[in-house]
């Protein structure tokens, strides 16, 4: 009897805790501005994705990757996200046009800004599970699998899926 | 071995001849004025709308063109060789530069500018240190309040997409609760509250930029009165006279319309006095036959007066 209470009580504890750390996530990337971040990828994603040569191949939707992702996973998976963003696609992407040129800039400097933000906010509970190892795993081995610039290029194209879903997780206040 | 050191000779001479022919463009340059950089780059942002200036370059007689460029902190942690030319200010004219739309993230930002004449162009000139757009400053946002009737009305002073508002309006009364609206949209009108007659209201409101995380200060507390219900003591003694008035003329007015009704349709006949009968009616016809006899006898008379 007073373990089955133990139990249910730690279990409910558990669940508070997941719960409030999910939510505290939200809190934590309530204060970026994700519609600018949206129309600066409008900008460029018509330009950017028609230069894709390898329309059949997806880097970030593997099966349902990212929206497999469990809320106790979120933290993890978007730190992942962001540095596979800053340290590798957006350095192995050339760039000629200036208009693309700023608008990536944009993107590419607001990403570090969201890096410093969820380094500050949520030091203690973002720890990476398994599950989100591999998901990360999954998104690299299919950047390897292509040619450089075509990797770069797809990844880029792919922005609008990795906005929308960093959006859903971070379910703040609604977008005027 | 002779002619390999005249050679060498020959050699080392045009080689000295030909670097002294390239030293002297050099060293006549430095005697003709260059084109210097632009000096005194500082930047002020308010609101979120950032102004580069700097010190005019003046060369007699001649227009001096700028160009402005920037480097977000990811470039220049990662390909430093890479500056964007601003959206605005690459040329420009003027020794100022609003790069607002330059700078679309809370990073540091280095700024550099030039000054171009003809195909002369100057040393670039860096901003120290490097800009971030969360040491704007922010002020506090221009309110008007006004009342529509019984309804508290508040509209804000437009000041882009970056900015929401806190909106905080009391009842000016000891105890009342401060209450607190957020308005994102500027320059249209926000009804707040419906007031209660006799009190006053105070509002007061403060910006929040989410991009940056901060609030602005408050700004002064502006406050309205709704006008009183009873109506002013003159209106009031006017109200009260026509009453009464109203109470004594409408029944006499009724009264009198009933008279005037009664006598157009059931008028009472009074007999006057020579009419009046006071005698039986036998007694009146006895009297006329004595009266017959008389009027008789002096028609004859009056007859004979003409035979004659």
């Amino acid at each position: 009897m007073k373990a089955q209470r133990a139990s249910l009580w730690l279990l409910g504890t558990a669940f508070l805790l997941s719960a409030a750390h999910a939510r505290g996530l939200r809190r934590c990337l309530i204060a970026m501005d994700m519609r600018h971040l949206g129309e600066s990828f409008q900008h460029i994603k018509g330009t950017i994705q028609a230069k894709d040569t390898f329309p059949n191949v997806t880097i970030l939707s593997t099966s349902g990757t990212l929206h497999s992702i469990k809320p106790l996973d979120v933290c993890c998976v978007t730190k992942n996200l962001l540095a596979f963003y800053v340290d590798r696609v957006f350095k192995d992407h050339q760039e000629l046009s200036p208009q693309i040129l700023r608008k990536i800039s944009s993107i590419a400097n607001s990403f570090l800004y969201m890096q410093k933000v969820l380094q500050q906010c949520e030091q203690r509970l973002c720890h990476c599970g398994q599950e989100a190892a591999n998901a990360t795993r999954i998104i690299h081995d299919n950047y390897n699998q292509l040619e450089v610039r075509s990797a770069a290029l797809k990844s880029l194209g792919e922005l609008d899926v990795f906005l929308a879903w960093i959006d859903k997780n971070h379910q703040g206040t609604p977008a005027a | 071995t002779r002619t390999l050191t005249k050679i060498l000779e020959e050699i080392s001479t045009s080689l000295i001849m030909w670097l002294f022919y390239t030293l002297i463009p050099c060293l006549l340059l430095d005697g003709v004025a260059l084109l210097p950089a632009p000096q005194n780059l500082s930047i002020q942002s308010t609101n979120m709308k950032h102004l580069l200036t700097w010190s005019p370059v003046i060369m007699a007689g001649e227009t001096i063109h700028y160009s402005v460029e920037y480097q977000g902190e990811y470039e220049s942690l990662f390909m430093s060789h890479i500056w964007i030319p601003s959206s605005r200010c690459s040329p420009t004219t003027v020794p100022e530069c609003d790069v607002t739309d330059d700078i679309t993230a809370t990073v540091p930002y280095n700024l550099r500018v030039r000054a171009i004449l003809g195909s002369q162009t100057s040393a670039w000139s860096i901003l120290k240190p490097p800009f971030n757009r969360n040491s704007t400053i922010l002020t506090p946002p221009g309110m008007e309040v006004t009342k529509d009737g019984f309804h508290l009305v508040v509209k804000l002073e437009d000041l882009g997409p970056q900015f929401e508002f806190l909106v905080a309006y009391w009842r000016r009364e000891p105890g009342a609760k401060e209450h607190v609206k957020i308005v994102r949209s500027s320059g249209v009108p926000v009804h707040l509250e419906t007031m209660e007659p006799a009190a006053v209201y105070c509002v007061k409101a403060q910006t929040f930029v989410k991009a940056i995380g901060r609030h602005s200060a408050f700004s002064q507390a502006e406050c309205v009165k709704v006008q009183e219900e009873t109506l002013p003591l003159a209106l009031a003694l006017f109200a009260f006279v026509g009453f009464m008035l109203i109470l004594v003329v409408v029944p006499l007015s009724i009264w009198k319309m009933g008279r005037l009704l009664r006598y157009s349709c059931c008028p009472v006949v009074v007999l006057p006095d020579t009419l009046k009968v006071t005698n039986s009616p036998q007694k009146l016809i006895s009297c006329r036959r004595e009266d017959v006899e008389a009027c008789v006898t002096t028609v004859l008379s009056s007859e004979e007066l003409f035979r004659t």
